[in-house]
């Protein structure tokens, strides 16, 4: 194939170990724009409604998309994606790293698991090698500890992707892990790993890739590679990457303290960039033709603890861990940060997890017998070292944590439920959005629970009025299908946003890897083809209107902030659902939250518009008709 | 002419890797590089590139002569001479010379510095020897 | 007294660059800071996370000297 494409997909029937290959789709790959797209597509067509996430109907998807490997700026990312164990919808989390270009140059776009194996199993796949092999020596090992094991034992060459014991015993915001410190971290593609029996994949190869036109495409990506050299941001982030945007946060009162009870952090000179770079830095790590460089590569120094090595803490994990459980030593930070990726759970979900439990514990909703002993303070190092074990292996009440706040909430209930910060079992990112409407719509939209990198708003919020919600709704529609597009070209999202590379540019490099002739309308059209795939996949599955889905924690509206720049500021219970409403008209859909007959037929939906008519879901036709373009860019005002 | 290698800005990118097979063979494809890249991880959590440094031993143990001198002083392989038996592989103390499945013949850095443009982190710079001065002649 | 900001993304289209693709001249005070001078020009420091200058992160409290040249950074957009 000459268009970017490896050539093989396989499908792995890990019940009874068949390997099967077949020629890679192109056809499905053109509609589908690859990565995201094409795992939504399958895993509508493949998996029963009805199936439980954990069990054999669910399948696992690894993809590589069109253009990662291919010489693009952070062309690294790979791909992962299944029915959510947390949201009970599509599920898909992107990482960086080197596995996903290695895997295309072995020869591969996209394995595709289904059913379950009989005992611990990883996949070995050098070049036209792929075997199922035994994995119950690595059962149990963390998941930072079985990538080292798997190198010394395979070679140092392979590109590895392992789960830990979290992700072995089913916790649900289990996460993928590589190189060490990149992770595939949200929606709990790690317990479906686990529930596989999938320990780890490891991957050799040394194909080529072959592209449309690569005297065009080296020339714009060597011209990019100069530019880009020379822009302002290029060095901060060379040096410092995410993590010193907690200071900004905590400035402009969106970072979440205390289990987001408020969006001012004292100590966060304690816990920022500075206190990171100064104290942890070993080296700066790069993805996969990247030369921006963002990842950190650190150690932990805690007396009386070994020392760990890990790759941050990112700008996520440094709020969600660090100023969320109020944590006062970047050391102490990162070594949270090390325990979660090594026992293989989502930094986010595992700090939003951990932050609702020790508010329970404040709040004397679990005591100290629930937690063996142990109590689970704000600050403290070792209560949560204990406490994360407790929920990596389910014990006692481990068990409860180990689903999410959402469900742990309503196994303790006496009103939590207010303060699990999450949308769609799914926990919040590092933001607070209470001060930030649009912030707020944008986790409660997303197709996969509260998570940012489907829209983040807050410079909007800030241009245009922090207290009002007026014209959020097209804005967030808009960024829920630029950035996911990224997720679908499988290429990092950070060259646009921070470096001025423009969609043009990116079309223009996948039409010279491609030979297509794709333009960034058709791409977005696309991302908005399978945002409405997804939504009414989750529907089929979920069978209540959209809209019971979509409401933020009743926190949001009821807790003004308690302290720092943004005391007494909250949005309203009506301003809630006025976002709602005008979300939904933005995108076509009726008051319900559900997709209406006219923008499924204009996105070619039909098919999913009949099942969900079938179960009564179809949303009802809006009087004046949908818009004819769904979401607007946002056009900054003078200041 | 030298490829100085400051091994503590290298971040793993592979970019270097990536060029040289696309300047050599048209292709991408980083294992068709005359360069590599060690990673040590998890501890001491570092990488470090490995260049040729233009040493002579893969022509010293040439058995056919494949191996010559260009007038810059650089070491560059005869593709039609070289019968890819792989013993300035062995040779080769850095472990840059490299042998693909698609190639008849080793795969060895020429010197065309590509890589060292390519890098962003100066982890990998070309490095001229300075002329002598006119004050040190007098 | 005079220095120079520079910017990319979005905060380039705010800055209105008269040097370079990134780069504007400005007049100002001694003693103002970043914060104060960015109001000045009519960009809201909100929308800038910190500066950067020689080789160093500072916040925009920063006063800057004569012919200095910052680095305006915007918030990261998540990661």
């Amino acid at each position: 194939m000459n268009n970017g494409l490896a050539g093989t997909t396989l499908r792995i029937n890990l019940s009874t170990g068949e390997i099967h290959r077949f020629p890679t789709d192109e056809e499905l790959f053109r509609r589908w724009h690859g990565g995201r797209g094409v795992i939504a597509k399958i895993l509508y067509d493949e998996v029963p409604r009805n199936a439980d996430p954990l069990g054999p109907e669910n399948i696992f998807i690894v993809n590589v998309g069109i253009m990662s490997g291919c010489y693009i700026p952070a062309g690294s990312k790979t791909e992962f994606g299944s029915i959510s164990p947390l949201t009970n919808g599509h599920g898909d989390s992107n990482m960086g790293g080197h596995f996903g270009p290695m895997l295309k140059f072995a020869g591969y776009d996209m394995i595709i698991f289904s059913g379950v194996s009989p005992k611990p199993i990883f996949l070995y796949v050098d070049n036209d090698a792929v075997e199922l092999r035994d994995a119950s020596q690595y059962w149990g090992f963390g998941s930072l500890d079985c990538e080292e094991q798997l190198k010394k034992d395979l070679g140092e060459d392979f590109e590895i992707v392992t789960i830990g014991p979290a992700g072995e015993n089913g916790v649900l915001f289990s996460c993928i892990t590589h190189d060490f410190g990149r992770q595939a971290g949200r929606t709990g593609q790690g317990a479906v790993m686990g529930s596989k029996k999938l320990k780890a994949i490891a991957v050799r190869g040394n194909r080529s890739i072959r592209v449309h036109d690569l005297e065009s495409l080296e020339k714009q990506v060597t011209g990019i590679i100069q530019r880009t050299k020379e822009h302002p941001n290029m060095e901060p982030w060379q040096k410092y990457g995410t993590s010193f945007f907690i200071r900004w946060s905590n400035d402009n009162a969106v970072l979440p303290a205390y289990n987001f009870q408020t969006t001012y952090y004292e100590d966060v000179g304690k816990i920022d960039g500075d206190q990171l770079i100064e104290q942890c830095l070993i080296t700066h790590k790069a993805c996969f033709g990247c030369w921006m460089n963002c990842g950190k590569y650190t150690k932990a120094v805690i007396e009386g603890k070994p020392v760990v090595h890990l790759e941050g803490p990112e700008y996520e994990t440094g709020a969600t861990c660090g100023s969320n459980l109020g944590m006062k030593d970047i050391n102490h930070v990162a070594y949270i940060n090390w325990m979660l990726d090594n026992l293989g759970m989502d930094s986010m979900s595992g700090g939003g997890v951990t932050a609702f439990a020790m508010e329970c514990f404040e709040k004397k909703f679990i005591t100290k017998e629930d937690l063996e002993g142990f109590t689970l303070k704000w600050g403290s190092v070792d209560d949560v070292e204990h406490f994360l074990d407790m929920v990596a292996h389910k014990r006692g009440i481990g068990e409860w944590f180990a689903g999410g706040s959402k469900r742990a909430a309503e196994k303790i209930g006496q009103g939590s439920e207010k303060f699990a910060m999450q949308v769609k079992g799914q926990e919040m990112s590092g933001y607070d959005g209470r001060w930030a409407p649009g912030m707020l719509l944008s986790y409660m939209t997303a197709d996969i629970g509260a998570h940012h990198n489907r829209s983040w708003t807050i410079t909007v919020d800030m241009a245009e009025g922090r207290e009002s919600v007026e014209g959020r709704a097209k804005i967030v529609v808009y960024l829920q299908h630029i950035r996911p597009l990224f997720d679908t070209w499988c290429i990092c999202r950070l060259f646009w946003g921070e470096l001025d590379i423009s969609p043009e540019e990116i079309v223009e490099s996948l039409n010279h890897i491609t030979g297509w002739e794709v333009t960034v309308d058709e791409s977005l059209r696309t991302s908005e083809m399978i945002w409405n795939l997804t939504r009414c996949h989750y529907l089929e599955r979920n069978r209540e209107n959209g809209r019971l889905f979509d409401y933020p924690p009743s926190r949001s509206w009821e807790d003004k902030i308690p302290s720092g720049p943004g005391k007494g500021k909250g949005v309203t219970l009506e301003q809630v659902e006025k976002m709602l409403d005008e979300y939904y008209e933005a995108r076509g859909w009726d008051k319900n939250g559900n997709p209406t007959r006219e923008v499924l037929t204009d996105l070619g939906l039909d098919f999913a518009g009949d099942n969900l008519e079938k179960i009564g879901l179809l949303g009802k036709p809006t009087p004046g008709g949908i818009p004819p373009v769904r979401g607007e860019k946002y056009k900054p005002k003078a200041f | 002419m030298r490829i100085k290698v400051n091994r503590d800005n290298c971040t793993g990118c592979r970019l270097c890797l990536q060029i040289c097979a696309i300047e050599h063979f048209f292709e991408i494809n980083p294992k068709k590089a005359a360069l590599r890249i060690e990673a040590k991880f998890p501890d001491p959590g570092k990488f470090r590139p490995f260049v040729c440094t233009q040493c002579g031993k893969c022509a010293e143990v040439c058995p056919e002569d494949a191996v010559y001198q260009n007038e810059a002083g650089g070491y560059i392989v005869d593709q039609e001479k070289c019968t890819n038996c792989g013993d300035c592989v062995v040779a080769c103390p850095v472990g840059v010379i490299c042998q693909h499945p698609d190639l008849g013949y080793v795969i060895k850095c020429d010197f065309c510095m590509e890589c060292t443009r390519i890098c962003n982190t100066k982890a990998l710079v070309e490095w001229k020897r300075k002329p002598v001065t006119a004050k040190k002649e007098a | 007294m005079v220095i120079f900001l520079k910017a990319g993304s979005e905060l380039r289209d705010r800055l209105k660059p008269d040097i370079d693709f990134y780069t504007r001249r400005i007049e100002t005070e001694q003693g103002k800071t970043i914060k104060e001078i960015l109001a000045d020009i009519g960009i809201n420091p909100g929308l800038v996370a910190f500066i950067y200058t020689s080789g160093k992160v500072k916040g925009l409290h920063y006063i800057p000297s004569n012919g200095q040249t910052i680095t305006l950074q915007p918030p990261v957009s998540g990661g």
